[in-house]
């Protein structure tokens, strides 16, 4: 069998030493086409997956040689439905932050460098099989996104970018402790995620509920989710709009992913699972509310990556197979409707010079096209039926439903509010043909290639959702 | 165990006497460049052979009970070279009176090497104190704004080393010969008082709280090319000296120690990490950086363990590698009168190598993957976790995180946006730090033969 995942990396880095060494006018187009055939890539292992799922536990997994041997950590890849999903998402959204997300065309070299080093990171991590290579590709990919908002950046980035890497590397210690913990708990020793998720029933009952609220901590600032939010707003809004797509649709994911993880591997979360339901809940009212007061369009979006993620964290706390699979599809499309978002935020940003809703007015009647994906973004964000969040939304409730009985439904009320101003938002600036602002560039054909790809993953997951359900078929917890 | 004799171990100890001969030849010849390569390559040799002997684990007491051959010396031995050749190549341009800088430095490996090899107490007494005293004179000659930290140096090392000796006259009645074995009557208060001077002592020279506070206004007083000695080399001395006392001498007091450690390399990191937050100097900014960093390699001692060695000596050359490159660049940047945090706006413009490789070192002090120090780390913690130290891991894990504060200022000056004039590196300072940097990624990357080597070197103590 080929080593799919071996040679994305393998790919990915040789693309990386390339742009460094080449100048500045070839490593947009160097690293765009890596980036595309890693995607390329990506939607074969999806194919080899499903070819193997009919017979097999229906997972991947590849061995390289050893990190550090006295603990047994070696690059060890395991591709499960959910990693395989997001593995997916971040190769796509990876690709078209690349060839699009430059509305600017400034700084091309930077900017190539650091989104092939973060996808490198995000696909390493989602495929990691190993808590230790898990940590490993966290913090390069932490350390890609910190200098990507603070090189590439608007004015405010430097508060940005110091309260971004303060509260992500708080996330990254908290998590080096517990797999620490981890390690020194399991009979054998081991960081191997398959070996610990067999063998947590030997770690003392007291100690897992310490671990899981290590991981639990460090997993809701990387989120985020309410209390730990605050680097979020902030890092969105001054980061490019490469960071910004980079930022919402792929390292949200992260804290997705490990919290995912993390359920799967200590079992003992199902004893906090009310509590965890009920600060997600809250966490997607207040991200709602907050969200109205917005005027900043980058802003306003930066806020529903946070009610999304909430949900995703109801869907998570659930704490089901089809919680898991929900939360699965709530990302994936989350990932590719949030790009899409930024990237037309960022392209209306870079038209008017402008986002703030009061003063852009009349986008539609400059440029049809960022009009429109716009408000499809603003519906695959809001889960209408045919875009793919719909579907996501609809396995979280139901497994929601299943575990909390009606309680389980409440956070539903927190999109619709979040829907009402999006909807707002679009009739009052994107739409409105009113005293049209005058733009002072115009909108390139790369955007508009990067909005028909995003576009053409949230249809193709939204219409045809078995695509993505059928790797679920072996999966359950 | 005296057995047939290599011929390597004779040319190693030839070599060395060599060595502080051709450079205190120095000053009488007065050729710059020929010195340069001429101490350069008998370090080089030194290294080499020293690996030779390391990797062929040899044991051996050689030179009449003076010099004790095994990994561990010889890891020391290689270490150290390598840290010495690097300070030599930037003090090249950079040492106002290179000859005298010359001599010195034999003196100083001669002091390193026989700490490194001592087959007794007294040795690493003689040897501590050869390292310490010219290396306060190094700073002298470097002109008078130099004195003040000069002669805080010195007088500070003469405390230390009094304090050490007088350990040593506490464990004269158990064994007259002071030998660096195993004292196994110890009875009485006098060893634990012995123990705790010889933990004083040593705590001068490793700059562990609370005998550290010198060590920023000579840090940052003394020319960079010889803080980066101090920081990169004669730091670890103190450490080497440290295991070899604790863990071959005092190792039945290995309870006592490790408890005093965990206070110790409590205080240390919380000590160094916190005032560096307010340091404007970047100079005075690393001599911090380098006191807390001196606190993890501490928690080595504390797990008290054949691991713990490990791991502390891990970081040790981990951080040999990082400030070494950290202080060439300093010094290059202070001539072009680049001082504070301020200053350093904007260096990606002026060097983008520099900038780089800065960064580089940063993120491997804050210990971010893939990088050295985040093997260090890593070792070190599980370690202490793995003695059942989880507070002592937690409150290192904390001292990261305020660490991340000051380095990330740094960072983000260096790269903030303001156009300078491009200033090209002079091939001195860029080799060096190239050289850290590659050590640094590279062991960072694929750490597994570096592992096995200090598990070799710390089973062998």
């Amino acid at each position: 069998m080929i080593p799919i995942i071996g040679i994305m990396l393998l790919l990915l880095s040789i693309g990386l030493a390339v742009t460094i060494v080449f100048n500045e006018k070839y490593s947009k187009v160097i690293s765009t086409v890596v980036s595309l055939i890693v995607m390329e890539l990506a939607i074969l292992l999806l194919y080899v997956f499903l070819a193997g799922a009919a017979g097999s536990p229906g997972s991947i997994s590849e061995n390289y040689m050893y990190y550090i041997s006295n603990f047994g950590i070696s690059l060890n890849f395991v591709v499960n439905p959910v990693s395989l999903a997001l593995i997916l998402m971040a190769s796509v959204v990876s690709f078209v932050t690349m060839l699009s997300g430059n509305v600017e065309n400034e700084n091309l070299k930077v900017s190539s460098i650091l989104v092939l080093l973060f996808e490198l990171a995000a696909i390493g991590l989602f495929a990691s099989g190993n808590l230790f290579i898990f940590f490993i590709f966290w913090d390069v990919g932490v350390v890609a996104l910190f200098f990507m908002i603070y090189l590439l950046g608007s004015a405010n980035r430097r508060m940005a970018a110091i309260k971004f890497i303060m509260y992500e590397l708080l996330a990254s210690l908290l998590l080096l402790f517990a797999i620490m913990l981890i390690y020194f708990n399991t009979p054998l020793h081991s960081f191997d995620i398959s070996y610990i998720t067999a063998n947590y029933s030997s770690i003392p009952v007291g100690t897992q509920a310490l671990i899981f609220s290590l991981f639990f901590f460090a997993f809701l600032i990387n989120m985020p989710v309410f209390p730990v939010h605050l680097w979020l707003p902030d890092a969105h809004t001054e980061a490019s709009t490469q960071g910004s797509m980079l930022l919402s649709g792929v390292l949200t994911k992260f804290g997705g992913y490990g919290m995912i993880l993390a359920f799967i591997m200590l079992p003992i979360a199902n004893e906090f699972t009310p509590v965890i339901a009920i600060l997600a809940g809250f966490s997607a009212f207040y991200a709602a509310f907050v969200l109205m007061t917005q005027h900043d369009i980058k802003r306003i979006i930066a806020y529903t990556t946070i009610v999304e993620m909430s949900i995703v964290l109801v869907g998570i706390s659930a704490f089901s197979t089809l919680g898991i699979m929900g939360a699965t599809y709530a990302m994936l499309a989350h990932g590719f409707a949030i790009s899409m978002l930024f990237l037309v935020s960022g392209t209306i940003g870079y038209m008017f010079s402008d986002r703030d809703i009061r003063s852009v007015k009349g986008v539609v009647r400059n440029s049809i096209s960022t009009a429109y994906t716009f408000l499809t973004g603003v519906f695959a964000t809001t889960g209408v039926p045919l875009t793919a969040a719909f579907v996501g939304d609809v396995l979280i409730f139901i497994a929601a439903i299943q575990k909390f009985s009606l309680y389980g439904a409440i956070p539903l009320f927190s999109i619709m509010l979040m829907g009402a101003f999006l909807y707002y938002v679009v009739n009052k600036s994107i739409l409105s043909t009113k005293d049209a602002s005058k733009p002072v560039e115009y909108v390139g054909t790369s955007q508009r290639v990067g909005f028909s790809i995003l576009l053409f993953f949230i249809f193709l997951f939204g219409v045809l959702p078995f695509i993505a359900l059928s790797i679920f078929s072996n999966f359950s917890i | 165990m005296q057995q047939y004799i290599s011929m390597d171990e004779y040319a190693l100890c030839i070599m060395i006497l060599l060595f502080i001969f051709v450079n205190a030849l120095s000053i009488f010849h007065k050729r710059k460049k020929a010195q340069l390569i001429i101490s350069t390559t008998f370090l080089a040799v030194i290294t080499v052979l020293a690996i030779v002997l390391l990797e062929s684990n040899t044991y051996d007491i050689f030179a009449a009970n003076l010099l004790n051959i095994y990994p561990f010396s010889m890891f020391f031995v290689a270490l150290f070279s390598v840290g010495l050749i690097m300070v030599n190549i930037i003090s090249y341009r950079y040492s106002k009176d290179y000859f005298a800088f010359s001599l010195l430095l034999g003196f100083v490996a001669f002091g390193m090497y026989s700490v490194a090899m001592a087959y007794s107490l007294i040795e690493i007494v003689l040897g501590i104190e050869l390292v310490s005293l010219p290396t306060a004179f190094m700073i002298m000659v470097n002109g008078k704004e130099n004195i003040e930290a000069a002669v805080k140096l010195f007088i500070l090392s003469a405390i230390g080393i009094t304090v050490l000796a007088f350990a040593l006259v506490l464990l004269f009645p158990f064994d007259p010969q002071l030998s660096l074995t195993s004292i196994s009557s110890m009875t009485g208060y006098l060893p634990v008082l012995a123990l705790l001077l010889v933990i004083a002592g040593l705590a001068f020279e490793a700059s562990i709280f609370p005998f550290n506070l010198w060590v920023p206004d000579v840090y940052s007083g003394a020319p960079a090319n010889i803080t980066a000695m101090l920081a990169g080399i004669n730091k670890k001395v103190a450490f080497v000296a440290l295991f070899e006392i604790l863990f071959i001498t005092m190792i039945p007091f290995s309870a006592a120690f490790s408890s005093m450690f965990q206070v110790l390399a409590v205080f240390t990191m919380f000590f160094g990490n916190i005032v560096a937050l307010v340091q404007d100097n970047v100079k005075r900014l690393f001599a911090y950086s380098s006191i807390s960093q001196a606190g993890y390699i501490a928690i080595g001692i504390a797990a008290a363990t054949a691991y713990g060695v490990e791991s502390s000596i891990f970081q040790i050359a981990a951080h040999l590698f990082m400030i070494i490159g950290t202080f060439a660049i300093i010094l290059w940047l202070e001539t072009k009168n680049i001082k504070t945090v301020q200053d350093y706006l904007g260096l990606s413009s002026r060097n983008r190598f520099a900038a780089f490789a800065l960064t580089i070192f940063m993120l491997s002090m804050i210990g971010v993957p893939p990088l050295m120090g985040f093997v260090g780390k890593f070792l070190l913690f599980t370690s202490a976790i793995n003695q059942g130290l989880l507070y002592l891991t937690l409150i290192a894990i904390i001292n990261s995180f305020i660490s991340i504060y000051y380095y990330a200022r740094v960072m983000m000056s260096i790269y903030s946006k303001r156009p300078h004039e491009k200033v090209s590196m002079d091939w001195s300072i860029a080799t060096v730090s190239l050289i850290s940097l590659i050590v640094v990624i590279l062991f960072g990357l694929y750490p597994q033969p570096f592992i096995s080597i200090a598990s070799t070197v710390s089973m062998s103590l």
